[in-house]
């Protein structure tokens, strides 16, 4: 696998791979690709829940 | 089959056996029943009858015994247990120190008397709906070996349904209990998050992870759960709430009022598990339907928490190891790792949203009800389901029922349910059913599957010949 500008989500786990450390062969980076447009779907199904703008995230940190 | 735990505890109380004879039972089904269906790791016979002696010589002396002496049980291999190497289904940590003590609820199983036997096989790391593991290898079905246990407790459910165990504890992120429950035909509670401290388990996602038990009647699993009650300031999660417990009373209060999840509930559910729904309503009386309308979203945002907390928990050892790594494990938590934070703040705002649409429906309702699995357990090696003409990934759908409900942290008591059908394969097979009451609410969930269980709708069946 090549690296293409025409493919924002290959070039962005190449980029994210890099940054946190990672080296993989194309092989390698080919699977992580295909896991990680799996969760880039389901994500698509959050990003535009109706939320109220002042929603708050759940976890909530106790000292 | 073994017998129920409240029927062992009261023939050692009452002196008809001892736990040592009990034991031996146990052992002998257990080297009879595990070779081919793999639901053991490890076995801790030499321990177990310590206990076992402990148990006899206090009957011996006439002091009164703890509620659950001499019943034998087992527990998922990421439960701490002292002088063993806590595996969590990983390769990765085989090498590991053994555990210096005890998980704190394995410790308080000891203190109600139950007499520790195994650790049992999990899908590796718990990310996954099978127990199909690469290092320790696939936990069968006991009531039809070509197929799965379910996961990630496989183990766990298996050897409940296999009758070599009455009770055995697993954890439950996404379902990892009332899946494998629901397709070996076992009782499972996923109680409240936050209920039982998780402190000496092997973590996953800390944002989901639960822990709790299976068992082969009702009564065994509110003993076990009530022997597993109680703060812990060592897990952060962990409630600091006093034990309140559900076994002294297993009746459900008159008037409840219970409905049936649709929408996605029903949408996921094939034609088996709606039977299954269907029995239990009639059962329960419950004749309204109702909808969970963020149960979608909240699958996703579970999803999404999911691979990014797994993902960061494991980059160290994913980075030096990943060939030690299963094939399908180490590529989906390494991707997980990548998820962007914005995705993870808008899951935790969506969960939070689920959280409190689900509280105004139980301004209407006592107890939810859903099918805890889209379909009877699959053959191992299945790739995908087909649920109601649309296909999804075993791996990931088998949890499509309960990731919802885990994400907004609602205690579970899953049901074992056969719902019959047309062939001797539907006939055979079990679905259960997510009885799913109001945070901290146990009590309802576990005296409606009591009902259920003296109506002779939820209940635990011999397994299949091998």
């Amino acid at each position: 696998m090549t690296e293409s500008p025409d493919n924002p989500l290959e070039a962005y786990v190449r980029a994210a791979l890099a940054l946190q450390g990672y080296r993989f062969d194309d092989a390698e980076i080919a699977e992580i690709v295909v896991q990680f447009s799996r969760l880039e779907a389901i994500a698509r199904t959050i990003f535009d829940s109706p939320l109220p703008f002042a929603s708050a995230p759940a976890p909530v940190f106790r000292p | 089959m073994i017998g129920s735990a409240a029927d062992i505890a009261q023939q050692i109380r009452e002196g008809a056996r001892s736990a040592a004879a009990v034991l031996a039972e146990c052992k002998a089904l257990i080297a009879a029943r595990d070779p081919d269906l793999n639901c053991f790791t490890a076995r801790t016979f030499e321990r177990a009858e310590r206990e076992a002696a402990a148990i006899d010589d206090s009957c011996g002396q006439g002091k009164p015994l703890p509620p659950l002496a001499g019943v034998p049980y087992a527990v998922k291999n990421l439960f701490d247990v002292e002088g063993m190497v806590t595996l969590a289904g990983a390769k990765i940590n085989a090498a590991n120190a053994p555990a210096a003590a005890d998980a704190t609820i394995v410790a308080r199983m000891s203190r109600a008397g139950a007499i520790l036997v195994g650790a049992l096989n999990m899908e590796e790391l718990a990310y996954g709906f099978l127990t199909e593991n690469p290092h320790y290898g696939t936990t069968r079905n006991p009531h039809d070996r070509t197929r799965g246990a379910g996961g990630s407790s496989g183990g766990s459910a298996a050897a409940v349904g296999a009758g070599m165990l009455p009770i055995t504890l697993g954890s439950d992120t996404s379902g990892s209990i009332r899946v494998p429950a629901s397709l070996c035909g076992v009782f499972g509670l996923k109680p409240t998050y936050g209920r039982l401290p998780r402190s000496g388990t092997y973590p996953f996602v800390n944002s989901f992870d639960h822990v709790g038990p299976f068992a082969n009647s009702v009564l065994g699993l509110a003993l076990s759960y009530d022997a597993m009650q109680g703060p812990d300031p060592a897990d952060s999660a962990c409630a600091q709430r006093a034990i309140e417990p559900v076994g002294a009373s297993l009746s459900l209060p008159r008037g409840i009022r219970v409905g049936i999840l649709g929408g996605w509930f029903h949408e996921w559910a094939d034609p088996t598990a709606r039977r299954s729904v269907q029995m239990v309503a009639a059962a329960l009386g419950a004749t309204e339907w109702t909808e969970l309308k963020s149960a979608e979203v909240a699958r996703a945002a579970a999803y999404i928490v999911t691979g990014a907390e797994g993902g960061a928990l494991h980059r160290p050892r994913l980075i030096e190891r990943y060939e030690d790594f299963g094939p399908s494990s180490r590529s989906r938590l390494v991707a997980g790792g990548l998820i962007p934070a914005s995705w993870v703040i808008q899951a935790q705002r969506v969960r939070q949203h689920a959280y409190r649409e689900a509280m105004e429906l139980f301004e209407h309702f006592d107890l939810l009800i859903a099918a805890a699995a889209p379909a009877i357990a699959p053959h191992v090696g299945q790739e995908t389901l087909l649920i109601n003409g649309r296909s999804i990934p075993v791996k990931a759908g088998l949890g499509v029922l309960t990731q919802p409900i885990s994400c907004i942290g609602l205690p579970v008591c899953a049901v074992p349910v056969w719902p019959g059908g047309d062939s001797p394969v539907e006939r055979a097979l079990p679905v259960g059913v997510q009885l799913i009451g109001a945070p901290w609410r146990e009590d309802v969930c576990i005296a409606a599957a009591r009902t259920l269980e003296q109506a002779g709708i939820a209940k635990v069946r011999a397994p299949s010949a091998p």
